[in-house]
């Protein structure tokens, strides 16, 4: 899942970064809105994290921006997460109103953040419950974990994340561009058979039959015929 | 009404009493000027039935009375009150050397005196008070004597003036019954106004409303409002201030939240050691907000007026810019100082080198490096000036470095800046830069007189 952090202070782009990292999200920090909505309309982006007050202007206006979008790039229903230090009632409400689809108060909880992240991310799958089901397959995306047929399956981050974008895409081939997009941030060194690998090792793991291939277009994982 | 408003001092009772004494010290004068005419007017009445009884009687060429037990009752007239305007008269006619002629009526023989008019006498046994008027006729022959009973006179008086007196009593309580009746009314508008201003909530933004027409409330009306305007925004710039406060204190925090949960998880070497370093950056951050806090807590202490001295600008702005010599150079800016020479202004040195400094680290803190930065300080007509202008410009500059010029940044310093001024009976502001700056901030002090 591929975020973009949009903030103008330092030190807390850099423990988003980090810590989302580590949580196996792709990361990419800006610290102005110009930067950042070069940054939307250049690449896929699954969520923005938003702050309000910055430097070149007020992150309002990039979120009315994006929610007015027209063209493929920026995606205007993407979903957007104002974290701010104003805590006054009549800044939350304003910014959801813009059409901010979540609000947090600095300084928050970093498991918070992320619940609230997931639950941003289901909804804009169109899911409701927060297990991924696909036959015997059941993922957690918040305890990141996958069992098969009630076994638990160990995944690196990354294939856990390809593992979720082609679930909640099911019945979609998705390019391999279109994977590397979302799974990798800009200093991320990607290498050419990068996605090939990954979904070998998701075969291996999880049965050859769950991941199908499209020559020359990309993967897909099809719908579950019993769901 | 609770006990404890019931027991305190209301203008409508405090009115209604003051009006009703006033009502009954008017009623009893007059009650008063009533009895004391009504007595004074019967004697005079009697004394004029008995001067011209005298006169007609003395004219009258006089057949011998009848013996006492012949005469004549008084008649009953039904028209007078139990013949209290019927006098009882007695009649005595004496000759020159004092022998009776002539008698009438009840009263006791008089002694007799050659002297005529008016006089009280006591007669009989027991004595008796009697009102006489005695005359002469004109060849000093024959003396008229009428007499009449004095507690009769007096009954006559008191009479008189009861009738005087008596629609007064009735007339009272109607009126002050009237009255407050009409005090309670006259006083309601008052009492809504009250009402109003009881109500009134200084959070919503509340008015006193346009209900109130009489011109006596304007006054009160409009003071009132001035103070509700005043209030509110003062708590609106609280509220603007706690909440530059929070933003300023909870962004280091929010970062070494994340840092130390980042620390948590597996990181390289560089960027275990990138995270500690942001720790304590952000500690430094938080702790600066704090030392702002405290110095805006100190500049709102009124008693610091009376810590003024004379204080030379330029010393001040060359003392505080020579205490920047190293960031500045750490951090790629250029400083300089400009004014004329012995600007001094009444001010706090401690709290006008605070202000200073933050509008310096501010320029510091929110230009890209290599911006020139200048203290100046001068005089014109608004009083002695001292601005902080800078040619930092935001064009051209990477993302990274623009983040530090976060307009919500310069909240907190500039607010200690106009407190400052504030104290020292000044203002602060930005102002239109002069070439070649692109931004200025000027604190503008009175002149010493």
């Amino acid at each position: 899942m591929r975020i973009l952090v949009v903030e103008d202070d330092a030190g807390i782009a850099l423990g988003l970064r980090t810590n989302l990292q580590q949580r196996g999200y792709a990361v990419d920090a800006c610290a102005s809105l110009a930067a950042a909505w070069t940054a939307l309309c250049t690449e896929p982006f699954d969520l923005v994290l938003l702050d309000l007050g910055l430097a070149d202007g007020d992150g309002g206006d990039l979120l009315l921006q994006l929610r007015h979008a027209r063209k493929a790039l920026p995606d205007p229903l993407t979903p957007v997460l104002i974290m701010t230090a104003r805590d006054q009632v009549a800044d939350r409400i304003s910014g959801l109103n813009l059409g901010a689809d979540d609000y947090l108060v600095k300084p928050f909880d970093l498991d918070e953040l992320e619940a609230r992240m997931r639950a941003l991310l289901r909804r804009a799958a169109g899911r409701a419950h927060p297990l991924l089901v696909h036959g015997e397959l059941v993922v957690d995306p918040a305890a990141r974990t996958v069992l098969r047929a009630g076994e638990g399956v160990e995944l690196a981050p990354r294939e856990f994340t390809l593992l979720l974008l082609l679930l909640e895409s099911r019945g979609r081939v998705l390019s391999r561009q279109q994977l590397e997009a979302r799974l990798y941030n800009w200093q991320d060194a990607v290498g050419s058979n990068a996605i090939e690998v990954h979904v070998h090792h998701l075969r291996r793991k999880l049965g050859e039959g769950l991941i199908q291939t499209m020559r020359g277009v990309g993967y897909f994982i099809p719908q579950d015929e019993r769901a | 009404m609770t006990p404890a408003s019931l027991r305190q001092a209301s203008l409508t009772r405090r009115l209604l009493l003051w009006v009703l004494a006033a009502l009954l010290l008017v009623w009893a004068g007059f009650a008063a000027v009533g009895w004391r005419t009504g007595v004074h007017e019967a004697g005079e009445l009697t004394d004029g039935q008995l001067a011209s009884t005298a006169a007609l009687m003395l004219n009258l060429d006089l057949p011998p009375f009848v013996e006492a037990s012949r005469e004549t009752a008084r008649a009953v007239i039904p028209s007078l009150k139990n013949h209290d305007y019927q006098p009882s008269l007695s009649v005595l006619v004496r000759d020159a050397g004092g022998r009776v002629l002539a008698r009438s009526g009840d009263a006791p023989l008089a002694p007799f005196s050659e002297q005529a008019g008016f006089a009280d006498l006591a007669l009989g046994t027991p004595p008796a008070l009697w009102r006489s008027f005695s005359q002469w006729d004109a060849t000093h022959a024959r003396q008229v004597m009428v007499l009449v009973r004095a507690d009769e006179r007096d009954e006559l008086a008191s009479d008189v003036a009861g009738q005087l007196a008596e629609p007064g009593l009735w007339l009272l309580p109607a009126v002050a019954i009237a009255l407050c009746i009409a005090i309670w009314r006259g006083l309601r508008p008052l009492q809504a106004l009250s009402r109003d201003v009881a109500e009134l909530e200084v959070d919503k933004a509340e008015r006193l409303q346009a209900r109130h027409p009489y011109r006596e409330f304007n006054s009160v009306v409009r003071s009132i409002n001035t103070l509700m305007g005043q209030q509110q925004a003062s708590l609106e710039r609280e509220r603007q201030l706690a909440s530059e406060v929070a933003h300023e204190l909870r962004t280091p925090l929010s970062s070494i939240a994340l840092q130390a949960a980042s620390l948590r998880g597996e990181l390289s070497p560089a960027a275990r050691e990138q995270a500690l370093a942001q720790i304590g950056a952000d500690a430094m951050r938080a702790g600066h907000v704090i030392t702002q806090l405290l110095a805006l807590a100190r500049a709102s202490r009124s008693d610091l007026q009376q810590q003024m001295q004379r204080l030379d600008l330029g010393a001040l702005a060359s003392q505080v810019v020579a205490g920047y010599a190293q960031a500045s150079w750490e951090s790629g800016h250029t400083l300089s100082v400009q004014g004329e020479d012995g600007l001094e202004v009444l001010g706090h040195p401690l709290l006008l080198e605070l202000a200073l400094r933050n509008l310096v680290d501010n320029a510091l803190q929110h230009t890209p490096r290599s911006t020139f930065i200048c203290v100046q300080w001068g005089r014109d007509a608004a009083g002695a000036w001292l601005q902080v202008c800078d040619d930092g410009t935001t064009a051209g500059v990477a993302g990274e470095e623009l983040a530090s010029h976060s307009p919500e940044r310069l909240g907190l310093g500039h607010k200690i800046v106009s407190r400052v001024m504030d104290v020292h009976g000044g203002h602060f502001a930005q102002i239109p830069a002069p070439m070649p700056f692109t931004r200025c901030y000027r604190m503008v002090l009175p002149l010493i007189p």
